[in-house]
């Protein structure tokens, strides 16, 4: 009996031996294999020395006895003609080969030893005997079968090959109770029962068909008894054959037939003609994988149909003998009871497989790898280990992608699995931006958006340094990051992303990123035109701005069909020259452009010309979608600037110098002044505050944020998404393309000026025209004085009066205009407060009150009150002293101004 | 080159702040006294263009006009460090010597005689510039030269340059000490006149309230005129500082005033300025580069510096206590330095608002401007933040009142009026004294109507017609409603 100390030795021997022993009874013939046979005569006399008690002394037959045997079981061996004789060849082999053993008792245990190895399916090893029934152990009544059998048995245990997965090599005990058994066994309690005797001879046939019929339905063919049903795949019973077999047979092979059902799933799903596959290249990883458990779900099935075979034909080779005691001795025969102990390690296999399988079904890339994902997570260690190995398996092509990619920005994808994708479509010039982006639906579950962002992100970098830069050199230590990336196919779905892999993946990613970043960063100088685009689009540079409006003011004011572009741009150059502008870099001044639109009817200088930032090469890939928002932007704060141009130079310091002039006059035409005055000053602080809110507080502060952000960025795309962010919050600071009807009443209090503008023109004319007559009129009557006549002449008289009547008239009709434009530009501006206070926005709000210092507009206007009253309560909660208010700021929930009304002041409490 | 600004300086204070104010810009765009640019300044982002003009030796010259009736002051500054740094031609010293010997009236007919002179300078100046913005005059109101000459400049050039700016730095005398300038009163009257009517805004730099922040906040027991004229330095610099250091905004002269200023009379400007410390003034004796490097930063907030320009204590005018403290703010501009967080500033703005730190017109919409500023990175600061104040205050009537009282105790008495009977202006009569006088009391009762609701209607009262009782009981109502807002 083998103990457990030289377990290993003997099973190396016993393991070699099994081998040689089946591939004689699988068909080699024994002529061609002499030197196996050569071999297996020492190995079994090493296999006696190890294990010298395998057999109880005296050896169950002697040694003549077991070479006939072996001689009538080979030559029986239908693969061999008659001619072959491989009996008599294995016999003069054998004789050759132990003609040196002396020791008869030795040779005795190596015939038997050789037989009986040969004779018993020794692939079939029954489960640690559980299942073997009653009748098998009462024939096994002597001694000397029992041990025979089950140290046989212990010996194939040994060797590893058992079929129940116990293939740690574990010894069991004959005859004895094991504890690692998973069901008690009756094994050692012997009980004759010779009914049950008789009516297996007498069934001999019947229940090797049924067990054939199982074994087929293994493999999901059909046989007499079970048939399979057309719609559901499922096998049946054949009701003309079922009432031939026992109820518990039927039971059990039902039962068993679930596994021919499962079996023929997965062979479906791993079919590619049947439609029910995975698809794409991962699909195809799966697919073999799947085909590989199947083949070895077959071989399994091919070793118990040998068994059966085996049985089939001692059994039909001792009947023709009338070999009795052939009959007597322990056969390892299949029965459908330890079909069933076998097949329910393979049927949660194949069950799991189908339900994986089905899952997977018509998926494909990282689809199919987030389906197998789900699985892993199943405490059972036999499903992880398989959807564990399923997924592996299924990553290795997404790993080769990830690799290629990330490394050579090079995309294999050609069933559209990889979750990066490009768009052919989409040429060189947007490739930055829009040539490559995440397909989501392909994204595996374990793969993070973030990571597969910075993954997307390398790949795009490495094909923008190629394609746009035109630098071809990769990054350094790629080799190492390749082997990595390419060998850790696992580690992609690691619960924890801190694998090696995600280490190298991250590694690739920072890499290149830097090295973009410093290309566009150093060489293309993309922070400086940044700088420059503030600067110059969004009139940073102030006095730039001024001295370009002021050089161009008569172009300005001219139609728009009038306005040639090359007159401007020598006025774009003298305004560079001559302010603080000329210290710029001349690498970025070369950018700038000033463009004349197509004007429209009507359309004058201001509303089309404008300036333009143009890029070029590796910039305008990254800037290029920036650009329609700048443009965007450009307009309104050219048109404040317009604003501020006619209201400054045009309308006050006309103002102020007609006030010099028209001093004489003053108290005449003071009604109308004043209310000129107060309304210029009125519109003065609005279009300041608002030129100070764009400019300072929406585009400086924005800027300063997005400097900083850009001086931690550590990726180009971290510079370009702070800089969206900046453009997208200076749009709604400069209300373009607001939802709300700020622009609409921004746009009435512009027009208010330009009709001011005109007013005060038309004014003034009259005024001096009125003056000069006057003057005119003291000239007359002084003249006449020196000259000795009377002043002047009734006539002359009359007709002045009458002029200066018109003039006091015309002075009332203007002062109504003027109140026209008062009240219109009052309206204007009370609903812009008025969005403004219910705005969403804090800072909209914050401007609001800004814009309301004094609380001038609210006094005169009740409609501002509430919001304002609500509004400052909340204000002060807002800027409280301590930060911690601060956090509340931006947390704050939007409310409508409708649930103002309704719900007064109440809902504010619960904003605490 | 663009939006250019031509200094006059007049008389002795002119000339002297004037000096201080071109030793400070030299100092902030580190320009050597000589002239050239340090070398360095030579990468700097400043814009010297609008007070400098580069010759073709590339010394930067000021766009500065000396003007003097007698040669002291002049002198001083020909024989200084800065000798080199003007233009000589700009420099022009009366031939005849004697100084206007504090006489308006003598100080106006010289530059009557002298205008063309005086004018060939000026336009020279002005053609020598791209688009010429305006004119910054320097000057005391109550000195003969200053004042006269002032007026008469003043005159001329809003009839010459009538789209030109023209701003003043008036200098006030002090109230506190009997001046040795018996007809002082006369000659501040006459110059408010030509102040009021010709100039386009004037900040007005209170000799009295300088005196007594240099006596109570920089604990300087006697201030002498250098010391005085730093701190006049130290305003004139900041004020202009967004021109000098162009950012977004208030880059150019009208950009900074039009705001300040809604009607064409109301446009005396009143001044503040923190943290005055006497290490920062002490600070202008020395080559600040390098008594500076010892000083301690202070950290200052925008919110403090805010805070402390509201209060009259800073104020460079001194105006009486408010008694029925109905005055209130028409504008105010604060122009910040320093290290400044964008944010802080509207954070402070809310505070204001909210605390009502300050009072404003009721009659617009007006609010505190604020302007960030760079500034010279030559001249080190001992404070993180500091900020100027530029402010149309209804109080400062109060000064003219002052004026107005002095002049009627004189002209009640027809004292010292014989001087000014010598000169063609006064030849037949008086009159010019009584119409400036009216004019002068005409914008005491335009700055007292804007501290009302009903300022609009203003006009209406001036010429005396109540016919607009409807609209006066109106604004009654209001004025009530308003006071009980507040």
């Amino acid at each position: 009996m083998p103990n457990s100390n030289n377990n290993t030795s003997s099973k190396n021997i016993g393991y070699e031996f099994k081998s040689l022993i089946s591939k004689l009874r699988e068909g080699v013939h024994p002529k061609d294999s002499q030197e196996l046979l050569d071999r297996m005569v020492p190995l079994a006399v090493q296999y006696i020395n190890k294990c010298p008690d395998i057999f109880d002394s005296p050896p169950p037959l002697t040694e003549d006895d077991c070479l006939d045997k072996i001689m009538t079981i080979l030559e029986s061996n239908p693969m061999w003609g008659e001619e072959d004789k491989p009996g008599s060849v294995f016999h003069e082999h054998y004789v050759v080969a132990s003609c040196e053993i002396e020791d008869q008792r030795m040779r005795d245990l190596l015939s038997n030893l050789i037989l009986f190895s040969l004779e018993t399916d020794a692939q079939y090893v029954p489960l640690n005997e559980i299942g073997q029934p009653p009748s098998r152990r009462s024939r096994s009544s002597t001694k000397v079968d029992s041990t025979n059998r089950s140290s046989c048995s212990s010996i194939l245990q040994s060797n590893g090959i058992g079929l129940n997965g116990n293939k740690n090599g574990m010894s069991v005990k004959p005859c004895s109770y094991d504890p690692t058994q998973t069901s008690v066994g009756l094994g050692n309690l012997p009980l004759p029962n010779y009914i049950l005797d008789t009516t297996k001879q007498n069934n001999v046939n019947t229940d090797h068909d049924v067990v054939q019929n199982a074994i087929y339905s293994f493999m999901g063919v059909q046989g007499k008894y079970l048939k399979k049903d057309v719609i559901t795949g499922r096998f049946k019973l054949d009701p003309l054959t079922m009432k031939t077999i026992s109820p518990v047979q039927c039971g059990m092979l039902l039962r068993l037939s679930e596994l021919g059902y499962y079996h023929d799933r997965v062979s479906k799903f791993s079919n590619t003609m049947t439609g029910y596959n995975a698809m794409g290249s991962m699909g195809q990883a799966f697919m073999a994988k799947l085909k590989l458990e199947m083949s070895e779900f077959h071989g399994q099935v091919a070793l118990l149909q040998d068994q059966l075979n085996a049985f089939r034909q001692t059994q039909m080779r001792d009947f023709v003998d009338r070999d009795q005691s052939w009959l007597d001795r322990q056969r390892e025969q299949l029965t459908l009871m330890k079909l069933l102990c076998w097949y329910m390690e393979p049927l949660r296999r194949m069950q799991w497989l189908t339900k994986i399988a089905d899952a997977c079904q018509l998926k494909k890339g990282g689809d199919l790898a987030s389906v197998l994902y789900t699985f892993l997570n199943n405490g059972d260690p036999m499903i992880n280990k398989l959807a564990n190995d399923l997924l592996t398996v299924s990553c290795g092509p997404l790993v080769r992608m990830i690799s290629k990619w990330m490394l050579e920005g090079g995309i294999e994808d050609s069933h559209g699995e990889f979750f990066v994708e490009s768009l052919d479509e989409v040429g060189a010039d947007r490739l930055w931006h829009d040539k490559f982006r995440l397909r989501h639906s392909m994204l595996p579950k374990f793969i993070t958006l973030e990571l597969a962002d910075k993954i997307l992100k390398t790949g795009k970098s490495i094909n923008f340094l190629r394609e746009i830069c035109k630098m071809e050199e990769a990054v350094k230590g790629r080799k190492e990051l390749k082997y990595v990336i390419d060998n850790h196919v696992s580690h992609i779905f690691s619960y924890v992303p801190d694998t090696t892999w995600h280490a190298a993946i991250e590694t690739c990613y920072s890499q290149t990123s830097k090295h973009v970043l410093d290309i566009m960063v150093g060489p293309h100088k993309l922070l400086d035109h940044l700088q420059g685009m503030r600067r110059y689009l969004l009139l940073g540079q102030g006095d730039f701005v001024s001295i370009f409006i002021e050089n161009m003011k008569d172009e300005l004011e001219k139609i728009g069909t009038d306005i040639y572009s090359h007159d401007l741009s020598a006025m774009l150059d003298a305004a560079l020259r001559c302010t603080n502008a000329q210290y710029d870099d001349p690498d970025i001044l070369n950018h700038l452009d000033v463009v004349v639109k197509t004007p429209y009817a009507g359309d004058c200088g201001w509303d089309v010309i404008s300036l333009q930032y143009t890029v070029r090469g590796p910039l305008a890939t990254m800037l290029e979608p920036a650009m329609p928002t700048y443009k965007a932007l450009f307009k309104p704060l050219w048109r404040i600037k317009h604003m501020e141009f006619v209201l400054s130079t045009k309308i006050w310091k006309v103002q102020m110098g007609n006030a010099k002039a028209l001093r004489s006059m003053g108290s005449e035409i003071a009604k109308a002044t004043y209310r000129l005055h107060l309304f210029t000053s009125e519109i003065m602080h609005f279009v300041h505050q608002m030129q100070y809110y764009v400019l300072f507080e929406v585009i400086e502060c924005n800027w300063v944020e997005l400097q900083k952000r850009m001086q931690q960025a550590k990726a180009l795309d971290d510079i370009l998404d702070a800089h969206s962010k900046f453009l997208h919050a200076i749009s709604i600071g400069c209300f373009v393309n607001t939802s709300t009807n700020m622009e609409s009443h921004l746009e009435v209090v512009y027009e208010n000026i330009i009709s001011l503008e005109n007013w005060q023109a038309n004014f003034y004319q009259d005024c001096f025209a009125e003056l000069e007559a006057r003057q005119q009129m003291a000239r007359t009557i002084a003249e006449s004085e020196q000259a000795g006549r009377y002043g002047l002449t009734t006539e002359q008289k009359m007709e002045r009066d009458q002029e200066r009547k018109i003039f006091e008239q015309k002075l009332i009709t203007s002062c109504r205009t003027l109140e026209g434009f008062a009240v219109s530009y009052g309206k204007a501006v009370g609903g812009f407060l008025l969005a403004l206070n219910s705005s969403d926005d804090p800072n909209l709000q914050l401007f609001g009150t800004r814009l309301d210092f004094n609380e001038y507009y609210k006094k005169r206007d009740t409609n501002l009150s509430k919001p304002l009253t609500f509004e400052h309560w909340r204000l002060s909660n807002v800027f409280g002293t301590s930060k911690s208010h601060m956090g509340g700021r931006y947390s704050m929930h939007p409310q409508t101004p409708s649930q103002f009304a309704n719900h007064g002041h109440t809902p504010l409490l619960s904003w605490d | 080159m663009p939006s250019e600004i031509i200094t006059l300086q007049l008389g002795q204070c002119g000339n002297q702040i004037g000096f201080e104010f071109w030793k400070r810009l030299c100092l902030e765009h580190g320009i050597s006294p000589s002239g050239v640019l340090e070398e360095f300044a030579t990468d700097g982002m400043d814009r010297k263009d609008v007070f400098f003009y580069q010759a073709d030796d590339d010394h930067y010259i000021p766009r500065a006009v000396l003007l003097d009736l007698e040669p002291r002051v002049i002198n001083t500054i020909m024989t200084s460090a800065y000798s080199k740094l003007y233009n000589p031609e700009n420099v022009y010293l009366s031939k005849h010597g004697g100084g206007a010997g504090n006489n308006w009236a003598s100080g106006y007919s010289q530059g009557d005689k002298l205008q063309e002179e005086i004018f060939d300078i000026i336009d020279r100046e002005a053609d020598g510039s791209d688009s010429l913005e305006g004119f910054v005059l320097c000057h005391s109101i109550a000195g003969g030269t200053g004042s006269g000459m002032g007026s008469f400049l003043m005159e001329r050039l809003a009839d010459r340059y009538p789209k030109k700016l023209i701003q003043t730095y008036s200098v006030f005398p002090n109230q506190d000490e009997i001046s040795d300038v018996v007809v002082q009163p006369y000659n501040s009257m006459l110059t408010l006149r030509r102040l009021t009517t010709a100039a386009d805004s004037v900040v007005v730099l209170d000799n009295t309230a300088l005196n007594r922040i240099a006596c109570d906040r920089l604990h300087i027991q006697n201030p002498t005129f250098t010391q005085i004229n730093t701190l006049v330095s130290t305003i004139m610099s900041v004020s202009t500082t967004t021109l000098r250091y162009p950012s977004y905004m208030n880059n150019n002269l009208i950009g900074l005033t039009a705001p300040l200023i809604p009607t064409p009379q109301l446009h005396f400007l009143m001044t503040g300025y923190t943290p005055l410390t006497s290490d920062a003034n002490l600070s202008n004796h020395h080559n600040p580069l390098s008594s500076h490097q010892a000083v301690n930063v202070r950290k200052t907030t925008v919110l403090d510096v805010m805070r402390r320009l509201l209060q009259p204590k800073n104020m460079m005018v001194s105006t009486g206590p408010d008694k029925t403290n109905h005055h209130c703010y028409i504008s105010i501009l604060n122009i910040i330095q320093g290290e400044v967080d964008p944010t802080q500033v509207h954070k402070s703005l809310q505070r204001i608002r909210e605390r009502k730190l300050a009072q404003f017109i009721p009659w617009g919409p007006t609010s505190i401007q604020v302007a960030l500023s760079r500034s010279s990175p030559y001249v080190q600061s001992s404070h993180r933040v500091s900020g100027l104040m530029l402010a149309n205050h209804t109080s400062i009537c109060s000064l003219f009142e002052r004026t107005l009282n002095q002049y009627d105790k004189l002209r009640k008495r027809g004292a010292f009026l014989d001087q000014f009977r010598r000169e063609d202006i006064f030849k037949d009569d008086l009159n010019e004294l009584d119409e400036s006088r009216e004019i002068v009391d005409g914008l005491v009762q335009e700055y007292e109507a804007a501290t009302r609701t009903d300022y609009l209607q203003f006009s209406a009262n001036r010429r005396g017609a109540k016919a607009e009782g409807a609209g006066d009981t109106k604004s009654e109502d209001t004025k009530s409603l308003n006071s009980a807002d507040l």
